[in-house]
C-alpha cells in the first residue's frame, strides 16, 4: 500500500469511525443507564435518515436546521417510548428488549407503504473534494469529523459538566441510591432515551446525503454499533469512541490492503483477541 | 371461556386455516396463474417493480380480449406475485408459498442467487420456471423446465467486442459485483471473455448487498488505474452509490453493466454528470421503436409512470403465453417441449430460446440484445448485437 493510499484510506476511515461512534454512543449511554440494548437504534437511523429527506430535500428548509429538527423530532419519539414502553413494563430488561425488537420490525415494515418501495436518496450538502496532505477527500466525508466529534464534545459536557448528567451518571453507579437521594429516575431514563434516539436519528441524518435511504439501512449500522460497544465495553462513552474509531479505520484501512472480505473476518478477528485479554472490553468492568 | 364459545372459536379457526391453504377457489378452474417472486422492495425493486408489472400489463391485455385459448377453452391469465427482497430466504419463502400454498405450476423468478436456491422445489414439483436471473449452471440439462428469459453475460459480453472496435484506447477493466452466485458467476464469464480480447484485468472486486460505503473497495480498484469498471450483476442502488462514491475518490474513467440496470435510478444517486457516458445492456430510453413506443404509452397509462426496465422484463410472459398457445395445454413438460421451438416476438423483435451449443441444452433467450449509452441523462441505443451462440 502506498503512502497517499495510506493517508486516504485513513481519512475515510475516520469519517467511518466518527458515525460509528455516534451510533455506538446512543446505544452505550442506554446500556450503561438502564441495561437495555436498543434493538430500535437502526429502524431510529433510518427515521432520521428520512426525515432529512422530508424536511431538507423536499420541505426546502435548510440542512443544518433540518438536522437539528431531525434530533429533537426522534429525541422526543425516544422519550415518548421510554413513557409508553419502557415505563410501563417497569424497566424489565427482558420484555423492554422483546418490545425495542418490535418496535424496530414495525417501523421498518411500515416504512415501505409509507416512504415508497425504491431507494430514495438526498442530493450533496456539501460538494467537491479536498486535497488533504496530497490526496483528494469528498468534502461531505470531511465534515461528517467535525460534526460528530462536536455531538460528542457536547454529549461530554453535558454528562460532565450538568446537573442531569451528573444524575445520569449517579444512576448508571446506583439506580436505588440515585433514588433515595432525590434523583428523578422515570425523568432521567426518559433523558436517556432522548438522548439515545437523538444521537441515533444525527448519525441517519449526516449518512442521508452521503448514501441511499431505504427502510432497511439501519441494520448494517446497527451491527457495527452493537461490535463497538462490545469491543469499547458496554456502557462505557470513552469505550464507544475508541471502538468506533478502531472499527471505523479496520474497516477503511483493511478493505483497501487486503479487500472488503478479510476486513470484514479481521474486524471480529481483533474483537475476540481483545475480549480473550480483557472479556470486559477496552473500558469495560465487571459488574 | 364456554364450551359453546370454544367450539365457535374452534370452527372459525378451522375455517380460516383451510380457506389460507386452499389452492383453488370457486372458478379458478378458468384462471391460469402464473407466480412472481421478485424484490419489490429494496435496493433491487428497479428490477422487481418493472418485472411484475410487465407481466400483469401482457396478461391483462390478453385477458380483455377474453383470455388465453386452450384446446378449445378460454382462460383468464393472473399475475401472483411475492416480494423477496433479494434476500435468498424469502426467496425460498416466497416460491415455496406459491407453489405449495397459491398452487402455481409456472413461475418467474428473480436474481440469480435466488433461483439458485429455489433448485431444487422447482425441479422436484415439475414447475416452468421463466427466471431473470444470472447464476452459473441455471441454464443447464439438470434444469430442465428452467428457461432463462434474459440474456445473460455468455450472451451480453459480446458488447466488448464492439467497445474494443469502437474505443480502443481502453485497455484496463475493473470489476466489483455481489458477492454470491450471481456476481462471482457474471464477473468469471466477463473477465475470461475480455482477457480474450486482450484486455488487463486491474482488479475484481466482490461487496455484500446491502453494503453503502464503497470507498476502501474503490480505494483498492483506483489503485490498479483501470479504464473502465464494469459493475455487473449490480442492483440500481448500488451502482449509483458506485458511480458516486468512485467520481469523488477521482474517477474519470467509464462505468459499463451489461447485465441490466436502470439508468435514471443510478443518476438519482450517483448524479446526472457522473453517469455519462456509461454503457448498460437491456435499458434503453431513446430512441424507441413504435412497437415499444406503443408498450411505453399502455404501460404508463396503467401505471401511471413509465419504467423503460419493463421493455426486456416483458421476456417471461411473452415466452409463455407463446409457448402455451403453440403446446395447447397447460402441463408444464409440454409447455417446456413448445418453449424449445417456438419463435415469438418480444418487443425488441424475433425471440427464440437456444444456446444448446454453449449450455447443453436449448433453454437460453435468443434475440438482437440492445446495449445503450448514457448521453445527457438519457439512455440511448447505439447497437443491437446478436449473442455468440443461436
Amino acid at each position: 500500500m502506498t503512502a497517499d493510499l495510506l493517508i486516504q484510506s485513513t481519512i475515510i476511515g475516520l469519517s467511518i469511525g466518527s458515525i460509528y461512534i455516534l451510533m455506538a454512543l446512543g446505544l452505550t449511554l442506554m446500556f450503561g443507564m438502564m441495561h437495555i440494548i436498543n434493538f430500535a437504534h437502526g429502524a431510529i437511523y433510518m427515521l432520521g435518515a428520512f426525515a432529512i429527506y422530508y424536511i431538507f430535500f423536499q420541505g426546502g428548509v435548510p440542512y443544518f436546521a433540518a438536522f437539528v429538527l431531525a434530533m429533537i423530532l426522534l429525541g422526543t419519539f425516544g422519550y415518548l417510548i421510554e413513557r409508553s414502553i419502557y415505563r410501563p413494563i417497569k424497566g424489565g430488561i427482558e420484555p423492554t428488549l422483546v418490545a425495542l425488537l418490535a418496535l424496530t420490525t414495525f417501523l421498518q415494515a411500515a416504512g415501505y407503504p409509507i416512504f415508497g418501495q425504491l431507494d430514495k436518496h438526498v442530493p450533496p450538502v456539501f460538494q467537491g473534494t479536498r486535497n488533504v496532505l496530497g490526496v483528494m477527500v469528498s468534502v461531505e466525508r470531511l465534515m461528517i469529523i467535525p460534526m460528530a466529534g462536536a455531538l460528542v464534545v457536547g454529549l461530554y459536557l453535558f454528562i460532565n459538566k450538568t446537573k442531569m448528567g451528573a444524575a445520569m451518571r449517579a444512576i448508571e453507579q446506583d439506580k436505588e441510591a440515585a433514588a433515595l437521594q432525590g434523583v428523578d429516575v422515570h425523568a432521567v431514563n426518559g433523558l436517556a432515551f432522548a438522548i439515545g434516539f437523538a444521537l441515533a436519528a444525527a448519525s441517519g441524518a449526516l449518512m442521508a446525503p452521503i448514501f441511499k435511504l431505504d427502510p432497511m439501512m439501519g441494520e448494517q449500522p446497527l451491527l457495527k454499533a452493537f461490535i463497538i460497544i462490545i469491543l469499547g465495553g458496554l456502557g462505557s462513552i470513552p469505550g464507544a469512541i475508541l471502538g468506533g474509531l478502531m472499527l471505523g479505520l479496520i474497516d477503511s484501512i483493511v478493505a483497501t490492503a487486503l479487500g472488503a472480505e478479510p476486513a470484514f473476518l479481521l474486524s471480529f478477528v481483533f474483537i475476540i483477541l481483545v475480549l480473550l485479554f480483557k472479556p470486559t472490553g477496552l473500558f469495560g468492568y465487571a459488574p | 371461556m364456554t364450551p359453546c364459545r370454544s367450539v365457535t372459536w374452534t370452527t372459525l379457526l378451522a375455517a380460516s386455516v383451510l380457506l389460507a391453504v386452499s389452492p383453488g377457489t370457486a372458478g379458478a378452474a378458468d384462471v391460469v396463474k402464473f407466480g412472481i417472486s421478485t424484490p419489490l422492495s429494496g435496493p433491487a425493486a428497479p428490477w422487481g417493480i418493472p418485472h411484475k408489472n410487465a407481466t400483469e400489463l401482457i396478461f391483462d391485455e390478453i385477458n380483455s380480449q377474453g383470455g388465453l385459448e386452450i384446446g378449445g377453452k378460454k382462460y383468464k391469465l393472473e399475475v401472483v406475485a411475492y416480494d423477496h427482497k433479494y434476500v435468498i430466504a424469502e426467496g425460498v419463502a416466497t416460491v415455496n408459498r406459491l407453489i405449495a400454498k397459491d398452487g402455481v405450476k409456472y413461475i418467474s423468478i428473480l436474481g440469480g442467487a435466488v433461483v439458485k436456491a429455489n433448485e431444487e422445489p422447482v425441479n422436484e414439483n415439475g414447475v416452468l420456471n421463466l427466471p431473470l436471473a444470472y447464476a452459473d449452471g441455471l441454464v443447464s440439462p439438470k434444469n430442465p423446465l428452467t428457461f432463462h428469459s434474459f440474456p445473460s453475460p455468455p450472451e451480453t459480453t459480446t458488447f466488448w467486442k464492439w467497445i474494443k472496435e469502437h474505443h480502443p484506447q481502453i485497455k484496463r477493466v475493473a470489476a466489483i459485483s455481489p458477492n454470491d452466485d450471481t456476481g462471482w458467476w457474471s464477473i468469471k464469464v466477463e473477465a475470461a471473455f475480455v482477457e480474450k480480447l486482450g484486455y488487463q484485468i486491474a482488479g475484481k472486486e466482490f461487496f455484500e448487498r446491502g453494503m453503502t460505503d464503497f470507498n476502501p473497495v474503490l480505494l483498492r480498484i483506483l489503485a490498479q488505474k483501470p479504464d473502465i469498471i464494469s459493475v455487473l450483476a449490480s442492483p440500481a442502488g448500488s451502482v449509483g452509490l458506485i458511480i458516486k462514491q468512485a467520481r469523488e475518490l477521482g474517477f474519470k474513467g467509464r462505468f459499463i453493466h451489461t447485465g441490466q440496470v436502470d439508468t435514471s435510478v443510478v443518476a438519482n444517486i450517483a448524479g446526472k454528470a457522473n453517469v455519462e457516458g456509461m454503457w448498460v445492456h437491456g435499458y434503453v430510453q431513446a430512441p424507441l421503436p413504435e412497437k415499444i413506443k406503443s408498450w411505453q404509452a399502455r404501460y404508463t397509462k396503467k401505471y401511471g409512470e413509465w419504467n423503460a426496465t419493463s421493455i426486456d422484463f416483458a421476456n417471461p410472459a411473452f415466452a409463455f403465453v407463446a409457448a402455451v398457445k403453440k403446446a395447447q395445454s397447460l402441463e408444464p413438460k409440454k409447455i417446456g417441449e413448445a418453449m424449445r421451438t417456438v419463435e415469438f416476438d418480444n418487443l425488441w423483435g424475433k425471440a427464440h430460446f437456444g444456446g444448446k451449443d454453449y449450455y447443453g441444452v436449448g433453454n437460453q433467450i435468443i434475440y438482437p440484445m440492445p446495449f445503450s449509452e448514457v448521453k445527457d441523462g438519457v439512455a440511448t441505443l447505439v447497437v443491437q448485437l446478436s449473442p455468440p451462440h443461436n
